[in-house]
């Protein structure tokens, strides 16, 4: 329980941590660390694939994907950001902690647990044979990305 | 075939830039119309038939062996396919010269097939989760599309509007994972069975509020509306009309009252607080839109405030109210279409689209004002246009239900739309003709034969509102009231 609660503790200040660094290179390792963290909480809660795509995506090839971004490109100080940002989120995060230790104070007692039934059967067939139209869909978001980056990063026409 | 209204579209947008590669704007154009007449006929000759045997929910089979894809096509998934397939129809032919200036034509109609897919998904789907996942697809492809002008505002306005999407699509997931948790089900009837044998009143109200601020934000329903008056506006004019008919429609109000008339029950306690959404929706964005000097931003302004109607009317929760609310919905896809499609003809013949500037255009663009004037007067609900009727049925039952305030309310929001309908006519089209404009002429050839199309709808729709009512609309309404239906049907793919 201890590992647990220090995993989740870690998640959270990571994510924060990845929210308020103004560094991105930072912020990026930051967000890695915490799906690192998020992938060892499933692991440890019996969802190894989960946990395994976790890692492998989001703590691997999306921070990969955001630090050659990063290097990719300029720095330059033409970007201001409105100090705001700055006391806004945390005042944000410390009020909905606050409502969340209320809320989660109620409901806890009242939810009904679900009786842990093992899984229905491999992962494999869970998304092929269970999940089929979920497929569909993920097609559908695939496209959409492939196309919008099809389409945004166009060359102009020259008669245009 | 039902599959058809999801996998035709997509398979087409595939295979749409390769087209383009060989015929930059012929055939692209050919094929987008013909998705949607086809989508059309499988909505009259398959989908009618499907429901009047009330076969609802559809297993579907790929070589004998069942596949793990049910649909459900009741009367309210094939009125709103309906109405997406014809608005979107309508779009398609504006789009033929309309974004010949925009370049790579053939991406921006795969994308707008994208979403179109998603959207006749999410009409389609039998679990939480997968409203989720082709609300996402719908969302995705329109992302793209608001910036497909790649200018600055137009970016920015794309960027507002994923940020804030991304918002509810969070509130949306974490919603259904609390569902998943407590009922170990997604699928519509799982969770309706499994909330009600459930004691857990606050944990459904936390889900339930947690459905209205994704929806909510979808439909942009006041307070969460602060997206639509940049992403609208600033998309090239097809788009605005896409997405002021019909995405806040299907990805708001549709699986809104989806998952609240037939899944969780439409409790007095929620439809106080739709009820309430409703009209605030309606009264800020009315008075909103008086301020406004872009004609693009009034009309999505207007849009927010109509939706507040629709919710309003569904709300109610009462059958006439229901019919009410869903009649408004379809005669505001096909009037604000219009608006939206027409200021895209305004734009694109004098370059702006600052009302102050603008004047006298009804002498150089007759038809472009004539479809206006129509399409204005028929979300004011000015009689006999079919706005008018679905305003009528709506301060009926609010009459009938006592609500009297409310009722008022509709009335006096009512002659304020009036008013700001009037004042673009005023401005744009009324006058003395601006002398920058003398050399303006009338829209291009398909982009006004979709406009005329859309405005003899209207009137049509008015004229013959009972006939639109008893063959579309109350199927709709009857669905809702009835709840889900579960007759399963073993129909081949």
């Amino acid at each position: 329980m201890i590992v647990e609660i220090a995993l989740l503790c870690g998640l959270v200040l990571f994510s924060v941590a990845a929210i308020i660094f103004r560094d991105l290179l930072k912020a990026a390792i930051c967000l890695a660390v915490a799906s690192l963290l998020l992938g060892i909480i499933f692991f440890r809660m019996k969802a190894p694939y989960i946990g395994a795509f976790e890692i492998s995506v989001v703590a691997g090839l999306i921070t990969v994907l955001f630090i050659t971004t990063i290097a990719l490109t300029k720095t330059g100080g033409d970007v201001r950001e409105s100090k705001a940002a700055s006391w806004i989120f945390p005042l944000v995060f410390v009020v909905f902690l606050v409502l969340d230790f209320f809320v989660m104070r109620g409901l806890i007692g009242k939810i009904p647990a679900l009786e842990a039934t093992p899984e229905q059967g491999t992962f494999g067939e869970v998304l092929w044979k269970i999940r089929t139209f979920d497929l569909v869909g993920q097609i559908g978001v695939i496209f959409a990305g492939v196309l919008a980056v099809l389409a945004l990063f166009r060359k102009r026409d020259k008669d245009e | 075939m039902v599959f058809l209204f999801i996998a035709l579209p997509l398979v087409v947008a595939g295979i749409l830039p390769l087209v383009g590669k060989i015929s930059k704007k012929v055939l692209p154009d050919l094929l987008v119309n013909s998705v949607f007449v086809i989508l059309l006929a499988l909505v009259f000759f398959e989908g009618r038939g499907l429901v009047a045997q009330d076969a609802a929910i559809k297993q579907l089979f790929w070589f004998g062996e069942p596949l793990n894809i049910r649909l459900m096509l009741d009367g309210f998934s094939l009125f709103m396919l309906f109405a997406v397939s014809l608005v979107g129809f309508a779009i398609s032919l504006f789009s033929i010269d309309y974004m010949d200036h925009y370049g790579s034509k053939a991406n921006f109609y795969a994308l707008f097939l994208v979403m179109i897919a998603g959207m006749n998904g999410l009409l389609l789907v039998t679990d939480l989760f997968q409203i989720y996942i082709f609300l996402e697809v719908a969302a995705v492809a329109s992302y793209a599309l608001v910036a497909f002008g790649l200018g600055q505002d137009e970016l920015e306005a794309s960027f507002k509007y994923l940020m804030l999407s991304a918002v509810a699509s969070a509130f949306l997931l974490a919603g259904i994972v609390i569902i998943f948790g407590v009922t170990g089900g997604l699928d519509f009837e799982t969770v309706s069975q499994g909330l009600r044998a459930l004691d857990a009143r606050y944990l459904v109200g936390l889900c339930a509020a947690f459905f209205i601020l994704g929806f909510g934000l979808k439909a942009a329903l006041v307070p969460f509306h602060a997206w639509l008056p940049d992403a609208h506006p600033s998309a090239p004019a097809p788009i605005s009309a896409a997405l002021s008919g019909l995405l806040i429609k299907v990805s708001g109000v549709y699986a809104l009252t989806r998952v609240f008339l037939n899944v969780f029950g439409l409790t007095p306690a929620l439809s106080t607080v739709l009820m309430y959404l409703g009209v605030i929706s309606m009264v800020v964005a009315a008075l909103l839109a008086l301020g406004q000097t872009d004609i693009k931003r009034m009309l999505a302004y207007s849009s927010i405030s109509q939706v507040g109607y629709i919710v309003l009317g569904i709300g109610l929760g009462t059958p006439l109210g229901i019919l009410g609310g869903l009649f408004h919905l379809f005669n505001h896809a096909l009037a604000k279409s219009l608006l939206f499609l027409n200021s895209g003809s305004i734009q694109m013949s004098t370059g702006t689209r600052n009302l102050d500037e603008m004047g006298g255009l009804g002498k150089r663009m007759p038809v472009t004002a004539g479809t206006t004037l129509i399409g204005s007067l028929a979300i004011a609900g000015v009689p006999p246009l079919n706005g008018f009727w679905s305003k009528l049925i709506i301060i009926v039952a609010l009459v009938q239900a006592k609500q009297w305030a409310f009722a008022l309310i509709a009335v006096l929001v009512s002659v304020l739309t009036l008013w700001y309908y009037l004042v673009i006519q005023r401005k744009a089209f009324f006058g003395q003709l601006n002398e920058r404009w003398s050399a303006v002429r009338e829209a291009p050839f398909w982009m006004t034969v979709s406009t005329v199309l859309l405005a003899l709808l209207c009137i049509a729709t008015g004229i013959f509102f009972a006939g639109t009512v008893n063959s579309w609309i109350r199927p709709a309404a009857d669905a809702l009231v009835k709840g889900v239906q579960t007759t399963l049907g073993s129909l081949g793919f």
